[in-house]
């Protein structure tokens, strides 16, 4: 499984990596977590608002930080 | 750098002040180009963020995620049919303000290349709309 955090470095997207680690952390499964810090690669999503969570290309989520419990929820 | 800027605009930080969606209906008349254009420069302006209509009805994850994450949406439409409004309160969302071209004095019809003077009237118009 791929996850991508797309953002430019901000408070929001460390805060959204944080919780996206703890989650995969938590439910012991097997996961890359990758920043992704190219505006192209949102625009390719269609994302215009950072940060956002995106799993095997599948966009979960932009422009707000999730919970944990939501996280957990995609994973499984 | 300048192409990085340019880029860089294209998305936008829900760190910043509140995110403003534009969702302009860009149909294919001269209000409809205009309704778009009024979303170019209110974007330029700082005073919103243009977003991908179509892709609320395409259904792109994409774009609908973003939608979610705005703190307002404006619908931008040239004429009485309301298409981009429509659009997305079909797809589930509120549209907290919808400005209609026709309705700021534009007549629907002829060429669909507009004149500086009347993409800064209806600038003019939009902006106290906006504003009230």
């Amino acid at each position: 499984m791929k996850i991508e955090i797309l953002g430019t470095g901000c408070a929001k997207c460390k805060k959204t990596k944080e919780i996206v680690e703890q989650a995969v952390a938590e439910l012991g499964i097997d996961a890359e977590v990758v920043k992704v810090e190219d505006i192209n690669a949102a625009l390719d999503y269609g994302v215009m608002i950072t940060p956002a969570v995106v799993i095997d290309g599948d966009v979960k989520i932009a422009g707000k930080i999730p919970t944990i419990e939501k996280v957990k929820e995609w994973l499984s | 750098m300048a192409e990085e800027l340019k880029m860089a605009e294209e998305v936008k930080c829900a760190c910043e002040a509140a995110i403003i969606g534009l969702y302009a209906c860009a149909g294919g008349s001269n209000v409809g180009q205009m309704a778009n254009k009024v979303a170019v420069e209110l974007t330029k302006q700082g005073k919103g963020k243009i977003m991908c209509t179509v892709g609320i009805g395409g259904a792109v994850s994409g774009i609908l995620k973003s939608t979610e994450g705005t703190d307002e949406i404006v619908a931008i439409d040239g004429c009485p049919l309301i298409c981009a409004k429509k659009s997305l309160e079909r797809a589930g969302f509120t549209v907290d303000k919808s400005i209609v071209i026709t309705e700021l004095g534009m007549k629907k019809g002829g060429s669909l290349d507009l004149e500086e003077s009347e993409v800064n009237e209806m600038m003019n118009k939009v902006e106290s709309t906006l504003d009230n």
